[in-house]
């Protein structure tokens, strides 16, 4: 079993290394594409059960949903696949060659995304955005190739300042950029024209799951009716139904290695929280533009 | 061919023709009417143009709908029109291409794990195509000459008896609506003026005709009268993307007015006027008309030191909203993405 553990986890730990760029969920895929391949079983059951054991592993090195959410779409490409190929060595030929255009087309989404989304970036806009994202980083990106002057206020976001490494980020594009308190948004919401982030996880309310503090802002936006947009690729789509903050299970809210030590967690400060759908307009991803209504019209088409 | 090259160059013409009466824009046209006209104009495109494989079809009514959207882009139902058409010819081709009827058109995440490989190309000629998609466009004039019948049929569920119903403005189809329920029902009806036009005039006539009670009000009085009022029932321009309205200005304070007093606001409108627009930078759905009606010429002196504007339509947000009526049945704002999934192809938002 030590055997089967380390190619993934390896694999996995190597992608995040070497490209700080790749999006979590992606690299996960991947991992489990090159396991696939190197898997020896021969029938479909023992195949699903490795996997969720590789799965279960990449969790253990990175507990966020984008990764679990990777992981469940990967199981579902292989039921998917396997209902429609009754022999398992073609199946598995088969599905080598779809995962490997699979990927391909999820290396594209970002751009998709940041093709439809910078037309909503109004010339002389003034933006809020929260800790780091790579995808608000791409659409910005578009907007400024597409000559538009803004300027984005970005959150400090405690505990680990990922809002410095945003602005750090935008100022090499030129883009004129103030870094704020996380308490300052109540401030800030009145001079802001939008509010654009990313999300770890797309959940089937419609509503995400982000770097904690996402929920303040949308919170304030709404008292002050100001648009907030919501940047994912499509396979951060999760098939989860959280009511309230409790609901958002542990393993995502707390990092591996704090979940690992099994020590008090109501000692512990979650990392992400869960901002609802009515307080969300607009979601940006590669299968379009989407109201938080039609998130759960995709999942349902995916999994069931 | 001379005979082929002669149609050619009088279709051009007659959409030129159409594309400067659009932009012209004096006469307010009636929604329908322009629908189909841009419909039997790509029936005509489709019949007589030089084309053999779908790819070049579609390549064909892109041009032509990006030239006729461009001339009034406010007259949104031309560019749907446009895309409905794209949309038959991708199912014709399909359908004889031989794809299953069930294979998702639309870009999907059950998609994008099972596909084998690239999408459509479009290159395969097949000789019934042309006559399968005019067929469908005859299909979609058919629909279309029924659905203010088909939206007025649904008054009797949502109006009761002795209700006050508000109106803005003049709308053809809320006229329909509310005089098949006069048929068998008595109510009341406030019209709001709906100024500069004051088209809510000629909606108070219409309805008075049949025996409809009717008051006509100023605009300014939208909300005074408000806490009296059922329900508000109004018609629309464009019905966009995310289930918010483009339609005559004041219908945004109807709107505000409406919510304040926890009123339902019924929007009556057919899919044609569906748009898979979303409301964004680079909209340009606002048509300014000559400010002659706000502040007539003959003020003179004042004109050379204040700046006048006369926008003819409001922007009304989904929240406002209760319910849509159309063709196809009464809807919630948030249920617009999936219609709208069903009426046009993901490829073609963009013109």
């Amino acid at each position: 079993l030590e055997d089967a553990e380390r190619p993934p986890m390896n694999t996995f730990r190597a992608q995040l290394r070497d490209d700080p760029d790749v999006a979590s969920a992606v690299a996960a895929i991947r991992a489990l594409l090159g396991f696939l391949k190197q898997d020896r079983g021969e029938t479909i059951q023992g195949l699903r059960n490795s996997l969720r054991d590789a799965i279960d592993t990449l969790s253990r090195v990175d507990s966020s949903v984008a990764v679990s959410s990777g992981g469940e779409l990967f199981l579902r490409f292989i039921s998917l696949t396997s209902l429609e190929y009754s022999d398992y060595s073609k199946c598995k030929e088969i599905m080598i060659e779809r995962g490997e255009i699979f990927l391909t087309k999820v290396s594209l989404s970002r751009n998709k995304i940041a093709k439809l989304c910078h037309p909503f970036i109004r010339d002389g806009a003034r933006i809020l955005t929260h800790a780091y994202s790579r995808v608000v980083l791409r659409v910005l990106e578009a907007a400024v190739e597409s000559k538009k002057r803004f300027s984005v206020y970005v959150t400090e976001s405690q505990p680990d300042e990922a809002g410095q490494k945003m602005a750090k980020a935008l100022r090499k594009l030129n883009i004129p950029v103030t870094v704020i308190l996380d308490a300052a948004v109540g401030y800030i919401m009145e001079k802001v024209d939008l509010v654009l982030v990313g999300a770890e996880g797309v959940v089937e309310s419609g509503g995400i799951i982000n770097k904690i503090g996402t929920n303040q802002i949308a919170v304030c936006a709404k008292a002050q009716n100001k648009p907030f947009y919501v940047v994912a690729e499509s396979f951060k789509f999760v098939r989860l139904f959280p009511l309230n903050q409790q609901d958002v299970p542990d393993r995502f809210k707390y990092k591996a290695d704090t979940l690992k030590t099994g020590q008090n967690l109501t000692e512990e400060h979650p990392w992400i929280d869960y901002t609802s759908p009515s307080l969300i307009t607009l979601l940006f991803t590669d299968l379009g533009v989407l109201t938080p209504s039609a998130v759960s019209d995709e999942l349902i088409k995916l999994y069931l | 061919m001379p005979g082929a090259a002669e149609r050619g160059s009088e279709l051009s013409e007659q959409i030129e023709a159409f594309a400067a009466r659009l932009r012209r824009g004096g006469e307010r046209p009636r929604s329908e009417d322009t629908a189909r006209q841009t419909l039997s104009l790509l029936r005509k495109i489709v019949g007589h143009g030089r084309w053999s494989r779908a790819g070049e079809l579609m390549d064909l009514i892109r041009t032509e709908g990006q030239r006729m959207t461009a001339a009034q882009p406010s007259e949104t139902t031309v560019g749907n029109m446009v895309r409905r058409v794209l949309k038959v010819i991708r199912e014709e081709y399909g359908r004889l291409h031989g794809r299953s009827e069930e294979s998702d058109q639309q870009e999907s995440l059950h998609k994008l794990l099972t596909s084998g490989g690239l999408s459509e190309d479009f290159r395969t000629p097949y000789p019934s195509l042309r006559a399968n998609v005019i067929e469908a466009i005859n299909e979609m004039l058919i629909e279309l000459e029924g659905t203010t019948d088909n939206i007025a049929m649904q008054a009797l569920e949502h109006i009761h008896s002795n209700e006050v119903i508000m109106t803005i403005g003049y709308s053809r189809t809320v006229e329909a609506f509310l005089k098949e329920a006069a048929r068998e029902l008595k109510f009341q009806v406030i019209v709001a003026e709906c100024a500069p036009f004051c088209q809510g005039h000629e909606m108070a006539v219409r309805l008075s005709k049949v025996n409809i009670e009717t008051t006509v009000m100023s605009d300014a009085a939208i909300f005074a009268v408000m806490s009296r009022v059922n329900k508000v029932i109004i018609g629309t321009k464009t019905i966009l993307a995310n289930g918010a309205l483009i339609a005559v200005s004041g219908t945004h304070t109807l709107a505000l007015a409406a919510k304040h007093h926890s009123t339902p606001l019924i929007v009556c409108a057919p899919m044609f006027k569906l748009s898979p627009q979303f409301p964004s930078e680079e909209d340009s759905f606002h048509k300014f008309v000559s400010p002659q009606e706000v502040l007539p010429f003959t003020e003179g002196e004042i004109l050379a030191k204040i700046n006048v504007h006369c926008p003819v339509f409001d922007y009304v947000p989904p929240e406002l909203i209760t319910l849509f009526i159309s063709n196809i049945g009464g809807n919630a704002p948030s249920y617009i993405y999936r219609l709208m999934s069903e009426l046009y192809h993901p490829d073609d938002y963009e013109l």
